[in-house]
């Protein structure tokens, strides 16, 4: 068998400054609302056959943005609704986990990477 | 003497024949008057027009006549107020406190286990495996649910011999029930079962969510099986996006093909955090007669190969059978029509293997 995916066992408030897990595999990630907005994995965002839009850049996304809300999608993912009132990004836990944390340990891990490489299969 | 405690607490083991609980605990008993060991129930149906009345009716008298000092036994019937349904309906989804329209398996601690029968390929024989687990694990005397997640190509209604259409309490759908197995099925709710489903996914995605949500499967059911339609589309996205926790078995044939396209849908497993729980070989071989050489015709040990690269066990090898397609097309399993027939046997195999794969928790042990 794969890896297990690691799941959220606390999952911080909307209300706050930044969001946070804490993952089954005993992980902590944080992340910045603005950074999780600018890698919403849909479609829309990302593109899909026949369909590539130009990345979203930092400009595209308001500075002041932040989820409203968020919702467990079956087994394996968040789905948040935003400021913007964008709301068809379905982000798989293991994107989460691996790819969008911002705890200092994958920020210097991370640094180097574009925001295409942390794109996820397509929803 | 008797007095009325004694007999709300007989009562307490009538069920209501369709949703599976106490009449007590569903507040259908108003009241109990008991006169010189005469008892009078007043009960509340959930419809007037309930097709089971007389069931309940019978079970009350014979419950409460069992009682010392009981020396007639009346029963009347009202109807249920809008009101006292509505809090009916709330109680059946599981109590206030869950959200409005969520089964009691949606909730991350509910017993049942969810196990979704898919294939990859059609044709490998996932409806027929799905039946006869059902009436396997029915047998063995678990509660068992079956949903009909092949809206398409539906075909629980012939193979476990059910029909009818389920009785609605206000929004909740009733499942129809056969020999211990609760069944929903969209060929329940067509005008005719020859009727055909021409939709595209979103009306797909509200089936299958009011059939998860909507359908008072009871919350004490075991194990709940979905038979999926082939493939990797929309209905397997619905269940994955829909379920908070449910379990994959996949049905392959042994040929090479069957197995390749049974290993994407395993990787569908993977992606949406389904457990894989295990593979089904299914029309292993043919044995022309009894002590004859049996003849491989799809080829050999596909089901061992996919199991042993996803690291799953082999929940069994399926032979070939006339007597399963007859069982499937009487509505009779084979492991309940022909019982202690090679394919009856292995299929039976199998679900005890799958018992022992996903026990129920230890709590749902009654």
């Amino acid at each position: 068998m794969p890896r297990k995916m690691p799941t959220p066992l606390e999952i911080g408030s909307v209300a706050e400054r930044q969001f946070r897990i804490t993952w089954s595999d005993g992980h902590e990630s944080v992340y910045s609302w603005h950074r999780l907005r600018l890698h919403c994995p849909c479609a829309r965002c990302k593109g899909e056959w026949r369909y590539r839009p130009a990345p979203l850049t930092a400009a595209d996304i308001p500075a002041d943005i932040r989820a409203m809300a968020y919702q467990r999608v079956g087994a394996y993912a968040l789905r948040f609704v935003w400021s913007d009132q964008h709301d068809t990004g379905i982000y798989p836990f293991n994107l989460l986990r691996f790819d969008l944390c911002e705890c200092p340990e994958h920020e210097s891990s991370q640094s180097s990477r574009s925001p295409q490489s942390a794109q996820s299969e397509g929803q | 003497m008797i007095t009325r405690e004694a007999v709300l607490t007989a009562l307490k083991d009538v069920k209501d024949p369709e949703l599976h609980q106490s009449i007590v605990d569903l507040d259908m008993v108003r009241d109990v008057a008991v006169r010189d060991g005469h008892v009078t129930v007043d009960t509340l149906l959930t419809i007037g027009a309930c097709p089971l009345r007389e069931t309940i009716v019978d079970s009350i008298k014979a419950k409460v006549s069992a009682l010392p000092g009981v020396r007639g036994v009346d029963v009347s019937l009202g109807v249920m107020s809008q009101e006292q349904r509505q809090a009916l309906i709330q109680k059946l989804r599981g109590g206030e406190a869950s959200p409005r329209g969520r089964s009691t398996f949606l909730g991350p601690e509910s017993a049942t286990r969810v196990i979704a029968v898919a294939s990859g390929k059609g044709g490998v024989g996932k409806s027929t495996v799905t039946a006869n687990l059902a009436a396997a694990l029915a047998s063995m005397g678990h509660k068992v649910g079956v949903l009909d997640a092949d809206v398409y190509g539906f075909s629980m209604p012939k193979m476990l011999g059910v029909s009818g259409r389920p009785t609605m309490v206000d929004q909740m759908i009733i499942p129809l029930e056969k020999d211990g197995i609760r069944v929903i099925s969209i060929g329940f709710l067509l005008p005719d079962e020859n009727e055909a489903v021409i939709w595209r996914g979103p009306l797909l995605h509200k089936t299958l969510t009011t059939f998860i949500g909507e359908v008072a499967w009871g919350d004490d059911l075991e194990y709940l099986l979905l038979d999926l339609p082939p493939g990797t589309g929309d209905v397997s996205i619905t269940i994955a996006q829909t379920l908070p926790q449910s379990y994959m078995l996949l049905v392959t044939t042994p040929q090479a093909a069957a197995a390749q396209v049974a290993r994407r849908a395993a990787r569908m497993a993977e992606k949406v955090n389904m457990e894989l729980i295990g593979v089904l070989e299914n029309m292993s071989y043919y044995q022309p007669a009894p002590g004859a050489d049996p003849v491989f015709i799809f080829g050999r040990g596909g089901g061992a190969e996919l199991a042993r690269q996803l690291e799953v066990p082999l929940l069994g090898e399926i032979p070939l059978d006339q007597s399963i397609r007859e069982g499937s097309d009487a509505g009779r399993p084979v492991v309940v029509s022909t019982p202690g027939s090679p394919a009856a046997n292995a299929l039976r195999a199998a679900a005890e293997r799958l018992v022992a794969v996903v026990p129920l928790p230890a709590a749902a042990v009654r």
